[in-house]
């Protein structure tokens, strides 16, 4: 599920616009995972994700949340509980606070990453283990929460065919160059949304986490708001999607 | 004949098993379905007085595919989890004083 979720990220991350015009507080994007087995897909947890509007005593922020939980009936067998959150700039999406709480199994992992100044103060957890605090140069690069939510401001009616961007996320203390290649447009059933025309995205890393040419595929619909209608993705124990059963506050 | 075909129907139904415990969905349905299948013929090519066993099997792999499809029919759902609710709130309490911090710096 880890890998899961870091490619949801790096399917979705990509350095788009500088005005965040497509992201809207309150809105919630319900996806049902399934993984590959011997043939079938088989469903295993739920990923929620969820935009709100958070207020301290000077700014107000855009909460950004990305959990998955796996389906009662995978409970007893492994329990999953993965809660990633990036509070950001309503505005430029910037990150000003990244977490990461990841509960598998027997396996915890705990990530704070404080962004100030082009600099990022990261805490890490792990179980039984003593917390661990790094600081590094990130520049321009995003958290993979908000690199989400920046992908969606990209104007793909914009790109051509094979057209190619690049970007940096960071994940696990490190940062990853990733490309997005535009590979046209498809209809695909976006849920509650009915079938929708989308953007066909293919996403490529220079880390072992993804496999495959064009194995790992975000479609965005092509329309303002660019909701994530269903996510395939290729890694080195093999394969799943993710479809989004709900889409509200859009 | 007959031998072989109670084995092939014994094989299927224990592997048809797991599948059946497992939340595999309807992947079981092959596994019991081959069990059933072959727990059939062997009950035809059993002469009279000698059906017991391939009966036996029917029940079995009968009741492995009742229960793979009735739990198939169940939809998936997420259960409520307090424990994570609360952990949920607590971190956002964290969260708020984290940010506070920050514009303080």
């Amino acid at each position: 599920m880890r890998r899961l979720v870091f490619i949801l990220a790096l399917t979705f991350a990509i350095s788009g616009s500088a005005q965040n015009k497509a992201v809207k507080s309150g809105e919630k994007f319900v996806y049902a995972a399934s993984y590959n087995m011997s043939g079938l897909m088989t469903q295993l947890a739920q990923v929620t994700m969820e935009t709100e509007t958070v207020k301290t005593s000077k700014k107000t922020l855009l909460h950004l949340s990305c959990e998955a939980t796996t389906y009662s009936k995978w409970d007893s067998f492994f329990k999953i509980r993965d809660l990633y959150e990036a509070y950001v700039d309503p505005t430029t999406l910037k990150p000003s606070l990244y977490k990461r709480d990841i509960y598998e199994g027997k396996y915890t992992k705990k990530e704070k990453y404080i962004f100030k100044n082009g600099t990022v103060e990261s805490t890490m957890t792990k179980k039984n283990m003593a917390p661990t605090t790094k600081t590094f140069n990130v520049g321009t690069s995003q958290d993979a929460v908000s690199t989400i939510y920046l992908l969606r401001n990209v104007d793909f009616s914009k790109f051509k065919v094979g057209q190619i961007k690049t970007f940096t996320v960071i994940f696990d203390e490190k940062q990853t160059t990733v490309s997005a290649k535009y590979m046209g447009k498809e209809t695909i059933s976006a849920g509650n949304l009915g079938p929708k025309d989308c953007y066909k995205i293919s996403i490529g890393a220079s880390t072992k986490a993804l496999k495959g040419t064009d194995k790992n595929i975000i479609w965005l619909t092509a329309d303002n708001a660019k909701v994530p209608a269903k996510i395939s993705f290729s890694i080195p124990v093999g394969t799943g999607q993710l479809i989004l059963n709900n889409a509200s506050g859009i | 004949m007959r031998k072989v075909l109670i084995v092939l129907a014994f094989i299927f139904a224990v592997i048809g098993i797991p599948f059946a415990i497992l939340p595999l969905g309807t992947l079981g349905v092959l596994p019991a379905g081959l069990s059933l299948l072959f727990g059939l013929l062997a009950f035809f090519k059993s002469p009279t007085g000698h059906k017991n066993v391939p009966i036996w099997l029917m029940v079995l792999a009968g009741l492995l595919l009742a229960v793979i499809v009735v739990k198939a029919m169940i939809p998936d759902e997420v259960v409520k989890d307090t424990e994570f609710e609360q952990k949920k709130i607590e971190s956002k309490q964290e969260d708020l004083k984290d940010l506070e911090e920050l514009e303080n710096l």
